[in-house]
């Protein structure tokens, strides 16, 4: 294919999502002009909402449990809801008492085959601690030393469960102040003592479970589930049974009812659509659009989904992509995936969730890692390690001091809650950044070639089945409206719109979906991130059969009281669709059962080309899946180089004073290497767990992340991230291709063969002319040095709106290289770690400082242009330094970027706590700081310095010999052997891993 | 004859599981690896219980985990002579099902820590420890969130002085444990909690030393001796 399509997950949800959407949607449906009013009805309404709500208090889900009892009050009446035009109750609470007795009876109905099995009894809601509502209350366990510590009520195995069949109530605790959700509650079949989170899904041939999680029954869910999704044959859609609307369910827009009210005024406008697309959709359907139907296209037409505005450049990474093998799986699927040998594959993703982690640091950072990991795990993949590159403000601001910590806990705690290992990224400050942080996310997952696994929904009779996390109100909207949303005042109070994640069930989803495909009984899979159901339905749909009917009422939910388009919108995390053959949903639902998953069937694929969604029996959705999923709208944007670069590039560094004495020199080098940029990044990589999975080979503060794959062969992959966003303001073209040249460096440096490329492209608004040529250069200049390298674009992200009011951040392109080990056994470190072996300089030093670390650590300075890129020296370089590492010829490898050999030779000493004795060659300041491109310092295995300088020869990479390993400082003299200044190792540490600790801490 | 047989247990939201299968293997033993859910220990040797969130730790580590069905037979066979090593979220499962005495509250810095800890074997006897010297120090990663050792002060002078403290943390404590500590036993001396990681330091390729295989060759000596 030849462009990044949006993918199910796009987490980058950049962008939260205000409510007030919805608040459209649910006056459009509460419009008195277009519903039969029956005032009696309505008073009759209200009296119950009075009588039943304390005020305040939104109104109770489902009543007790027990026999199925006909919808609750409001179901006399067989009209349609009627709405007075003074009726002031807002909207949500219209929605009224959830209809689970209702959706119970339905399912009921419909399940004809055995009862549900495990895996479709009820659900208990439970939710992750994070955050909201009081604790239930725990008893207290008088052994524990320290007192207080609450055991757990739930389950030792000794309490009845709930029957399946009696819908009892997931309890809530007695005492239990409740959320607002809970009016009802307590009067389920549990001992009132009983508190806790009730488990769910007993698991096959088992006593009573104990416990599904210690996750205390807080968040909006309460309710008894209905016993939905039976793993029995799914009722033929042909036969849903004719089952009128509650009255209290107002306004459900129905494909009849949009067919009979074409003039109905529709909140497209404040759903982020423009008058050309909301014509553009009524013409597909030939009749205005239901609210569901308005749902699902406004969000996978959002910027965020349909990359509407940057396909047009994207498409030159498929046009120009290098002639490659080893591409098994290129741009359009969740992530690319490639052949790294013995019959492994790798696939590797990058994405954004920039404005979650300001809106909410913790809870952005981490949902933005687990969306992310749900797209590699949704390739058939085991995700074998993640990655980040953050972006902040200036580190001394104060706003970073709550969004640095947040996204770090939030990273670390849902990373290392999931066992994956956290094996590199970057940390960069910026004043850019300031109220726009970057939290880009990196996965990387590995697989046999025959367990790729594709989104697609073929086979007609084929059930859909969502599984993992109940769906709640979590990010409404978020992937559009937020998403053309840039920050200002009212961000604030979009904050109830962030995600919550819960990594235990992501821990428990992956292991669950590598079950299932060990067992191969998934004809395809989604995972849903960024438009839910919305962006998983039409996906699926559109690239298998064509066709596929859904149930939505039997989506289970966290919050009774959703109405339909949040579900299809809603961004609960922790959820995936499969589409399974009929005869192995058993299978699938008992190996759900055994990791206490809840899944249920809500669907099936159709040969009619259509997607077609009931709601209580009526269609609210039917549209040709493909026009949402892949026909969305193009812009070529105007595109115009922003008013000030000209002025920007001929502001060069060279007017800066420049350190000359040895003294100003040295004190250069401490000041860049303790500067926030350059510091050591311990205090935000200790938070993350490197080591699990035992298959670590290198970590942080390596050139690359090495995971190993295969233990017998030593078959691994090494991974950089990095990016410049300042080389890219003064030139985009360049800037993308210097990161590029970066992370290909840095895998070398390595050892290992670069061998395929993700982006995150973070820029400002596409409707700034100036950012879209920021955009298109940055793309153009990307594919075409990928091309060059022979290193394909395997997907990627893209994020807009990253801006400030009219400020748009620097352009920051965030490029990732993946490149394979034969042997990890054979990879080099950065570390000088052997005394006397000869340092040497590979590539050219020019002088270079625009965009440079000293001009901007020292000066604050950003001009001129950014270092020459040599892509043909690149590739010479890493040539070299594969074949040295292969033959082992060196004994460290670090590359040459940010701050220049003086901060390579800083590193490299503190890694390895060994000093070093350098003659510099050259100027010695240009030599120390310059940031020319296609450098790397090696330590060269003694003995084999010969065959290092031939084989640099045959390349045509220029070497040069810098000094000698050894001592216990960093001691530097210039060509007349003079010693220009000396720095004990200990006072360079000092400097080096203060600075980060004392402005977090 | 048959190698030693060492189960590995487990829990939904147990993380270290193949690591410590594989330090196990690399001992020279044959892990069994049993799930939570059974009541059936297979008939294994010895037990590992690994690292990881157990139900997500949300309420308290391990506090859920030591309801598990498995865990009836594994605490009675413990009381009964069982070797059982419990790593990090093992460790705080055995505090909090009383095999071992104390707790494990969250760090002091209240961060997730990661890092390559220098350590002190003060417990050479115990039946994971006895491939090491009494003194000894050794290099192993520590990666936990709730790693923080406490204990009323008369617990904390009963282990000192029955020599149940097997390991103190060296150069800097990490998480604010008591007395520095990072790994106790039971009086028997065949149930050890550590905080620390040995099964990451297995292999020179992926930890920071194979100062950690001690652990498991102490077990399967004792097995194949016993």
């Amino acid at each position: 294919m030849s462009e990044q399509r949006p993918e199910s997950s796009g987490r980058d949800t950049s962008d939260e999502p205000s409510m007030e959407w919805l608040g459209a949607l649910k006056s459009d449906a509460d419009d008195p002009e277009l519903q039969p009013v029956d005032p009696a009805v309505t008073q009759a309404f209200e009296a119950i909402l009075e009588e039943e709500q304390p005020p305040g208090i939104p109104p109770a889900p489902a009543p007790a449990p027990g026999p199925v009892q006909g919808p609750p009050p409001a179901a006399e009446p067989e009209v349609l809801p009627p709405v007075p035009e003074a009726l002031s109750t807002p909207p949500e609470a219209l929605s009224g008492p959830p209809p689970q007795e209702f959706t119970r009876a339905l399912a009921e109905e419909r399940t004809t085959g055995p009862q549900p099995v495990r895996g479709t009894g009820p659900q208990p809601t439970y939710e992750p601690g994070f955050g909201s509502g009081p604790q239930p209350a725990y008893g207290t366990d008088p052994q524990a030393p320290f007192g207080t510590g609450p055991q757990p009520a739930v389950g030792t195995g000794q309490r009845p469960l709930p029957g399946l069949d009696t819908g009892a109530l997931p309890v809530v605790p007695s005492g239990d102040p409740g959320t607002g959700q809970f009016t009802r509650a307590g009067s389920g079949p549990f001992p009132s003592g009983d508190s806790g989170p009730q488990p769910a899904l007993p698991a096959p041939n088992q006593p009573p479970l104990y416990g599904t999680g210690p996750l205390p029954a807080i968040g909006s869910g309460t309710g008894p589930q209905p016993a939905i999704g039976g793993t029995g044959p799914q009722p033929a859609v042909e036969s849903a049974p004719e089952l009128e609307a509650p009255a209290f369910e107002l306004g459900t827009d129905t494909v009849a009812i949009a067919a009979a009210t074409p003039d109905r005024p529709q909140p497209y406008v404040e759903l982020g659509m423009n008058d050309e697309e909301y014509r553009r959709v009524r013409s597909i359907l030939g009749r205005r659009p239901t609210s569901a139907e308005l749902a699902i296209y406004s969000v996978m037409w959002s910027e965020h989904c349909s990359y509407k505005s940057s396909k047009v450049h994207l498409r030159q990474f498929g046009d120009k992509a290098p002639q490659t093998d080893a591409l098994l799986v290129g741009m359009g699927e969740n992530a690319g995936v490639v052949d790294v040998g013995h019959g492994w594959a790798v696939t590797f993703k990058v994405e954004s969730h920039n404005h979650p982690s300001y809106v909410e640091p913790h809870q952005g950072a981490a949902t933005g890692v687990g969306g992310i990991v749900r797209d590699i795990m949704s390739m058939g993949a085991r995700p074998v390690a993640v990655m980040d590159s953050l972006r902040f403000g200036p580190a001394d601001a104060p706003d970073t001091h709550r969004v640095l910590p947040g996204v770090v806990a939030g990273i670390g705690g849902y990373g290392n809650s999931l066992g994956i290992p956290n094996i590199g990224g970057e940390t960069v400050f910026d004043a850019c950044y300031a109220q726009n942080p970057l939290v880009n996310a990196l996965c990387v997952g590995v697989l046999k070639h025959e367990d790729i696994k594709r989104a697609v929904a073929p086979g007609p009779g084929n059930r859909v089945i969502l599984f993992g996390a109940l769906t709640g109100p979590d990010g409404i909207g978020g992937a559009s409206v937020l998403a053309s949303a840039t920050f200002d005042e009212e961000s604030q109070q979009k904050r109830p719109s962030v995600q919550v994640g819960d990594p235990f069930m992501e821990k428990l989803l992956i292991e669950c979906c590598l079950e299932l495909f060990r067992e191969d009984l998934v004809v395809g899979i989604q995972d849903l991130g960024a438009a839910g159901v919305s962006c998983a339905t039409t996906e699926l749909a559109a690239a298998g059969t064509g066709g596929m009917h859904v149930e939505l009422d039997l989506v289970p939910l966290r919050d009774a009281t959703l109405r339909p388009e949040e579900i299809l919108m809603s961004e609960s995390q922790e959820r995936m669709m499969a589409v399974v053959a009929p005869d192995k949903v058993d299978r699938f639902m008992e190996i759900c059962g055994r990791w206490e998953i809840p899944a249920t069937v809500i669907g099936a694929v159709t040969d009619t080309g259509r997607l077609v969604m009931t709601w209580r029996g009526d269609t609210i959705v039917d549209i040709p899946p493909g026009t949402a999923a892949d026909e969305g709208p193009v812009y070529e944007r105007p595109l115009a180089p922003p008013h000030d670069l000209g002025t920007l590039q001929s502001d060069t560094p060279g007017r800066l004073t420049r350190p000359s004495t040895g003294e100003e020199l040295r004190r250069t080098v401490l000041w860049l290497a303790s500067s926030p940029n350059l510091a050591s990044k311990t205090w935000v990589t200790s938070q993350y767990d490197r080591y699990v999975l035992g298959n670590t080979v290198m970590a942080m503060p390596e050139n690359s992340g090495v995971v190993r794959i295969d233990d017998e062969s030593g078959l691994g992959v090494a991974i950089s991230l990095d990016g410049n966003g300042r080389y890219t303001r003064l030139d985009p073209y360049a800037g993308a291709q210097l990161a590029l040249s970066e992370a290909y460096r840095n895998v070398a440096a390595t050892g290992a063969r670069p061998l395929a490329v993700t982006n995150c492209l973070n820029f400002g608004s596409p409707e700034d002319p100036g950012v879209m040529w920021q955009f298109a250069r940055a793309v153009e200049g990307l594919a075409d040095a990928c091309q060059y390298l022979g290193v394909p674009v395997t997907g990627g992200n893209v994020s807009f709106y990253n801006q400030t009011g009219t400020t748009p951040i620097n352009p920051t392109p965030v490029i990732g290289v993946l490149g394979v080990h034969d042997d990890v056994r054979r990879r080099v470190n950065m570390a000088l770690t052997s005394d006397g072996a000869t340092i040497a300089l590979l590539g050219e030093t020019r002088e270079e400082f625009g965009g440079s670390e000293w001009a901007h650590v020292v000066y604050g300075h950003l001009g001129g242009l950014p270092p020459l890129v040599d892509l043909a020296a690149e590739r010479a370089l890493a040539s070299v330094l594969v074949t040295a590492a292969r033959d082992g010829l060196i004994t460290a490898a670090h590359d040459l970027s940010d701050g220049g050999l003086s901060q390579t030779l800083v590193e490299a000493c503190l890694r390895g706590g060994l000093g070093a004795r350098i003659t510099l060659p050259g100027d010695p300041f240009v030599t120390l700081f310059s940031e020319s491109v296609a450098r790397a310092m090696v330590a060269v295995r003694p003995g084999a310095e010969a065959r290092l300088a031939a084989l640099c020869e045959q390349a045509g990479v220029p070497v040069t010999q810098l000094g000698i390993t050894g001592g216990d400082s960093l001691q530097v003299s210039g060509t007349d052997q003079r010693e220009i200044f000396n720095i004990p190792l200990a006072e360079l540490r000092e400097a080096h891993e203060r600075m980060l600790p004392s402005y977090a801490d | 004859m048959d190698a030693a047989r060492v189960g590995v247990i487990t829990f939904p939201g147990s993380l270290d599981d193949r690591d410590a299968a594989r330090a196990v293997r690399l001992a020279g033993a044959e892990p069994v690896m049993l799930w939570h859910a059974d009541h059936d220990l297979q008939g294994v040797d010895a037990v590992v219980l690994p690292g990881g969130f157990s139900y997500g730790d949300y309420l308290r580590a391990g506090a859920i985990a030591r309801f598990a069905p498995l865990m009836t037979e594994l605490v009675s066979a413990a009381k009964a002579g069982l070797p059982v090593l419990g790593i990090c979220n093992g460790f705080q499962v055995l505090c909090e099902s009383h095999l071992l005495p104390g707790a494990l509250l969250p760090n002091a810095g209240l961060h997730f820590v990661c890092r390559d800890q220098r350590l002190s074997i003060e417990n050479a006897d115990t039946a994971w420890t006895t491939e090491y010297r009494a003194g000894q120090e050794i290099v192993v990663p520590i990666k936990n969130r709730d790693g923080r050792y406490v204990a009323d002060r008369e617990t904390l002078r009963e282990l000192a002085d029955s020599g149940r403290i097997v390991a103190r943390y060296l150069d800097l404590n990490p998480n604010g444990s008591q007395d520095d500590i990072a790994g106790i036993c039971n009086e028997a001396g065949n149930v050890v909690g550590l905080m620390p990681h040995p099964e990451h330091a297995v292999e020179s390729l992926t930890g920071p030393s194979t100062d950690g295989l001690g652990f498991f060759t102490s077990i399967v000596k004792r097995l194949v001796n016993a």
